[in-house]
């Protein structure tokens, strides 16, 4: 679903991604786990098409398209959602408004007919109670005075009602206590988990993976991938760290 | 030909005014715009009256309560003291109230001026909405007075095409009433919003407010002052400014506050948007305290859209354009949302919203 060859990318000039190679199946979670400043996120953005994040060489394919071709909102249009490490407050745009704005772009973008305001809700309301958020806080504004937890929940929430094919899940369990975990483990699976969809799961700790269990699991270290391996590599960069691992 | 007497930019009071554009717009010859004044009413009951050109133009009006009459008001601003002569008075008794009343200015070039008042006895509720639009330019004065307990709700929309709209609105307040008016600029002329109210009553409530936004090379701006000369009055000037393009807004508000005006509640909030780094916006708060009780907070800030929520919304799936549209709208809201009457409101928004989707 996700081919990602030989990928270089910088930031003001200074290169991060080094030669990333990595490709991600239908039906399969992959984690991607590594140190502070290893590129971990930045991938998460070149991948998103974050303005700023430069492709300097390599090539990404999604779905068969050329990913790096298309413009953020197409990408989203395509299949692709990012989850935010640190998800963005926009004041004076609800929830509600943000969200039916989002789905309905998305919607048109590939000719589908746009859902009516009750028929959003409908989809709304039903993801926020499955994931324990109060539906009143779809008519907040976005993020706006939310805590940590409140904040990944939504993008949960978000993720449930955009259905995407494909997930970027940066630090999504940061911030979380340990209930919260389990409900935003059980939404990515409840979501995600489906022949036809695959995720890529940032993380810097073994912790979300009790909850999704990752089919590969992937060392970046340097702006490259350094080993690969399967669920057990995780529990042993848990216990020996990554110098050991990655070394 | 009244530009002879026009003020000076070197006035610190009218440094930032685009007279040079009101002249022009003065000197145009008259043309017909081809705009039909009835599509400038809103769908709502109540007085209709239309001015083509300053004078009153009964075929498309129904005046209802208000009256046409000769008005020669005691005015020493410099832009409103031209305007005098005929022009509409609402005048309500004790504990009435009117359907809202719907006034739309149609201009075709060259200069016009109308004067207007507004009394309210005590207790007395009206809702004044004005539509400007077409060429030219177009000069207005208003007198409200306010009696105890009375509400005025007063909204104002900026749609001319090209030209020049100047208003002065000079309103005294009285024990526990409220006087509310908000503009919005979506239009492409220059403009100018004078605006001198007076909390002369105990308890008063004196808004003044809204959403100038400019594109291409136009100006519009703002010069408004509360005076608080009772205790207990409270005031708020929310004014949004975005500018795209080469244009230029400029929001000055000032709030003053008598030595005996004690416990005044005054808020003042002037934000700026620019959509371009080729764009202007000047902001000039101003408090002048001579009471020693009072709550008065001010904030003025201008800057751009944030790039990070840009991005978020795009990655949901988004486009740019619309994204950009979005948070520009939420920005201008603060200051429609003022707007007490939600037609009249959405009907501001709507007028937003398609100059959010020319200039974006």
């Amino acid at each position: 679903m996700l081919q990602i060859n030989d990928l270089h990318a910088e930031i003001d000039g200074k290169p991060i991604l080094k030669g990333l190679t990595l490709t991600v199946n239908a039906g399969e979670v992959h984690a991607i786990m590594g140190p502070n400043g290893a590129g971990k996120s930045t991938l998460g953005y070149v991948l998103g098409g974050r303005p700023g994040y430069e492709v300097t060489g390599g090539s990404v394919t999604f779905a068969g398209q050329d990913l790096l071709d298309l413009a953020p909102h197409e990408r989203a249009a395509a299949g692709l959602f990012l989850g935010f490490q640190y998800p963005v407050e926009i004041p004076g745009v609800s929830n509600v408004q943000f969200l039916r704005e989002s789905l309905n772009s998305q919607r048109r973008a590939r000719d589908e007919a746009p859902l009516s305001g009750a028929e959003f809700l409908k989809l709304a309301r039903a993801q926020a109670a499955t994931l324990e958020m109060d539906a009143e806080m779809l008519k907040r504004p976005v993020n706006v005075g939310f805590s940590g937890g409140e904040k990944k929940r939504n993008e949960m929430v978000q993720m449930g009602i955009l259905n995407p094919r494909f997930a970027i899940l940066d630090e999504t369990d940061s911030g979380l206590d340990i209930d919260a975990l389990r409900i935003v483990g059980d939404g990515i699976n409840r979501i995600m988990r489906a022949p036809d969809k695959a995720v890529l799961l940032i993380t810097h700790y073994q912790r979300l993976l009790d909850y999704v269990k990752p089919d590969v699991v992937h060392v970046l270290a340097d702006g490259r991938i350094v080993k690969t391996g399967g669920p057990e590599l995780a529990l042993e960069l848990e216990r020996e760290g990554y110098a050991q691992v990655a070394a | 030909m009244t530009l002879a007497t026009l003020p000076s930019p070197r006035d610190e009071a009218w440094r930032w005014a685009d007279l040079d554009s009101l002249r022009t717009a003065a000197q145009t010859p008259q043309q017909s715009t081809g705009i039909d004044p009835a599509s400038l009413f809103l769908d709502l009951p109540g007085p209709r009256l239309t001015f083509i050109d300053g004078a009153f133009e009964p075929a498309h009006s129904r005046p209802g309560a208000v009256q046409l009459t000769r008005l020669d008001m005691n005015a020493s601003h410099p832009l409103g003291a031209l305007a005098q002569g005929e022009g509409w008075v609402l005048k309500l008794d004790a504990r009435t109230a009117t359907d809202p009343v719907q006034i739309v200015h149609l201009a075709t070039g060259g200069e016009n001026h109308l004067p207007a008042r507004i009394d309210l006895a005590e207790d007395g509720v009206a809702t004044v909405i004005e539509s400007y639009a077409g060429r030219g330019w177009s000069n207005r004065l208003l007198h409200a007075s306010l009696g105890k307990g009375a509400r005025l709700m007063r909204a104002v929309r900026l749609l001319q095409d090209q030209g020049f709209v100047s208003i002065r609105d000079e309103a005294s307040i009285g024990e526990a009433a409220s006087y509310v008016a908000t503009f919005l600029g979506a239009g492409q002329s220059g403009s100018r919003i004078d605006g001198f109210l007076r909390c002369d009553g105990v308890g008063a409530f004196a808004e003044m407010g809204g959403a100038l936004l400019t594109r291409g090379e136009q100006r519009q701006e703002c010069a408004v002052a509360v005076h608080h000369a009772a205790p207990e009055g409270t005031s708020r000037q929310v004014w949004r400014a975005v500018a795209a393009d080469a244009s230029t807004v400029s929001l000055a508000a000032r709030a003053e506050v008598a030595r005996h005006a004690q416990k005044t509640d005054g808020e003042q909030s002037l934000r700026g948007l620019l959509l371009k780094r080729t764009s202007t916006v000047n902001l000039k708060p101003e408090l002048e305290i001579f009471a020693d009780d009072v709550k008065c907070a001010h904030g003025a800030t201008v800057g751009e859209l944030d790039r990070r929520a840009l991005f978020y919304m795009q990655s949901r799936g988004i486009p740019e354009a619309q994204a950009k549209a979005l948070l520009t709208h939420a920005f201008v809201a603060d200051a429609l949302d003022r707007i007490g009457d939600e037609a009249v409101g959405e009907a501001f928004k709507a007028d937003a919203d398609r100059w959010l989707e020319a200039a974006l």
